[in-house]
């Protein structure tokens, strides 16, 4: 079981920093060892190529990460961040931040302001959703209501932007596709402690999580205390895709995808091999897509939403049909 | 082993069975009894502290329910529920390596010994050659076993079991009493079993508890229950 797991996860480790190595040093422009001593090569290595290739890795493990707490805690394969409206909700919250802190002058509290407010926003979808589940033991309609959600959240975000000024307007738009390029080094020192704290913290989380996998009966029959674990749940969820929205704008289908193509993969119930595995998976698609996007997009930028989509949806539409028992 | 006074069970006001009064020792097989939303499955969860009552008391070994830590909880008294279980991966070994949770440090990672316990187990039910194969693509039967692997693999001296013999064929059900009471009188084990399958109930068990309905019940041995069928 241990052996499986190192060999699963070496592997994994390889592919990322092959990615890494790919997506530092390969895009619109090229780099090469000796660029890096000086001049503008140098500036965009340290100043766009690093931060950026953090964040998709920050952004990837995290996202992943998020969509396996809340397709074990609703029981529920397809559910994901993006797909419960969880995104939406820490987007509408963001747009109405940038309009109301968008003037603030101090970078790390204008940043911050955002952050929470996204945070806010995960925080209140999540507990909205979960609270529907409660009351319907039906995955379909959890699926169907959180869709609706995502719809109305949409719909309230795209009155925002018709209502606000075109330079806000703008940065809606761009922030809404979704990128892992707009990050700083600055960034950086926000992103980075908190993601790996609460990814770290959520392998604590894996014998309740093993034990909830059954049932929540069963699991309070197993000496889990399944209230704190759900509160536990949805507050490192909405920490962590909030946070990601906030400075990545919603990436589509990581959080739904990568959950399943690791329990398609790797073949194991185990939540605490599943979560290193979702992490490095993560990091991995993430760093694929921006890589692709980069590769591709010598004029246009290419959103990373387009990728993730495309390699994201055929994964579900397997699962769909790769499925014995019903969905409900 | 097992204690209650003036117990009313039930969901927030809605009162399913109110003034059960009995006690069961160490070492006892029970069976329970009674027609279809009687409140059976009721009463096991709030034995368990799942459910809780809307008043009067359980005690385990003495000590009153809610005093019991949830951790303490999970090392006395295990369940098999007829709620439908599956999906995610979860092999026949991992459901019965899920008893062994409660003596697991927080990542979750067996040792030899619990290892060797969840073996033991698959091997007391006869089920150890299923141990790789995916819960999701057993028979019923072969699932009502695995879960009963997985309450003794929990190791608690009280086991209670909702309709174990529901989905299993007549060989299965009378070599699951015959399981049940080798572990009550080897292991001293307290085990209350819900089922309609009267015949082989009635055969096996030391004592019934007949529910009749609310306020109406019946604590008496399986010789006196016949008669209230006859």
């Amino acid at each position: 079981m241990h052996k499986k797991l190192t060999v699963h996860v070496i592997i994994l480790l390889v592919i990322t920093s092959a990615l890494l190595f790919v997506n530092l040093f390969f895009g619109s422009i090229s780099i090469s060892l000796a660029d890096l001593k000086e001049g503008i090569v140098s500036d965009i290595f340290y100043n766009i190529r690093i931060p950026k290739t953090i964040t998709a890795i920050l952004a990837g493990g995290s996202l992943a990460i998020s969509g396996l707490l809340m397709q074990t805690l609703f029981r529920n394969p397809l559910a994901g961040p993006y797909v419960l409206g969880v995104s939406s909700g820490a987007g509408l919250f963001v747009a109405i931040a940038m309009i109301l802190f968008g003037g603030v002058s101090n970078y790390f509290v204008g940043k911050s302001l955002i952050s929470i407010s996204a945070i806010a926003g995960s925080l209140l979808i999540m507990s909205v959703v979960l609270f529907i589940s409660k009351r319907s033991r039906s995955n379909t309609t959890v699926l169907l209501v959180g869709i609706m959600i995502s719809q109305i959240l949409g719909a309230f975000q795209g009155l925002i932007e018709y209502i606000s000024n075109p330079a806000a307007l703008k940065s809606f738009v761009v922030w809404g596709m979704g990128s892992v390029s707009n990050t700083s080094s600055k960034d950086i020192y926000i992103l980075l402690p908190i993601c790996f704290l609460f990814c770290v913290m959520t392998l604590f989380l894996a014998k309740p999580l093993n034990a909830i996998l059954l049932n929540e009966t069963y699991a309070q029959n197993l000496g889990i205390n399944v209230g704190r674990l759900r509160l536990t749940i949805i507050f490192i969820t909405a920490i962590l895709t909030g946070l990601i929205t906030a400075f990545c704008g919603p990436i589509a289908f990581v959080g739904l995808s990568v959950p399943i193509a690791c329990r398609l993969l790797f073949k194991s119930a185990h939540q605490l091999h599943q979560l290193c595995y979702c992490f490095l998976l993560g990091a991995i698609t993430l760093l694929f897509c921006d890589t692709v996007c980069q590769l591709l997009s010598n004029s246009y930028a290419i959103p990373i939403n387009t990728i993730t989509t495309i390699i994201g949806s055929p994964v579900v539409i397997y699962l769909i049909f790769s499925r014995k028992e019903s969905l409900t | 082993m097992l204690q209650v006074k003036d117990l009313n069970i039930g969901y927030e006001k809605r009162e399913i069975l109110s003034g059960l009064n009995f006690s069961i020792g160490r070492g006892e097989l029970i069976g329970l009894v009674g027609s279809n939303g009687v409140g059976k499955s009721t009463l096991l969860k709030t034995l368990t502290g799942n459910l809780k009552p809307l008043s009067g008391e359980v005690n385990v070994d003495g000590k009153a329910l809610p005093l019991i830590p949830q951790q303490e909880l999970s090392k006395l008294i295990s369940i098999v529920l007829t709620d439908k279980l599956g999906g995610f991966n979860l092999t026949v070994f991992d459901i019965v390596a899920a008893g062994r949770i409660p003596y697991l440090s927080a990542f979750g990672q067996l040792t030899e010994k619990d290892i060797e316990v969840i073996q033991e187990s698959l091997e007391t039910i006869g089920i150890k050659q299923l141990s790789g194969n995916y819960f999701d693509e057993l028979s019923d039967g072969q699932k009502q076993k695995v879960l009963i692997a997985k309450s003794l693999a929990q190791q608690t001296p009280v086991i209670l079991m909702d309709e174990p013999t529901a989905f299993l064929d007549f060989d299965s059900r009378q070599k699951l009493f015959q399981i049940l009471k080798k572990l009550v009188k080897e292991q001293h084990k307290t085990i209350i079993v819900s089922s309609h399958d009267l015949e082989v109930l009635f055969r096996n068990v030391d004592e019934v508890l007949y529910l009749k309905g609310n306020k109406d019940y019946h604590f008496e041995s399986p010789d006196k229950i016949k008669t209230f069928f006859l």
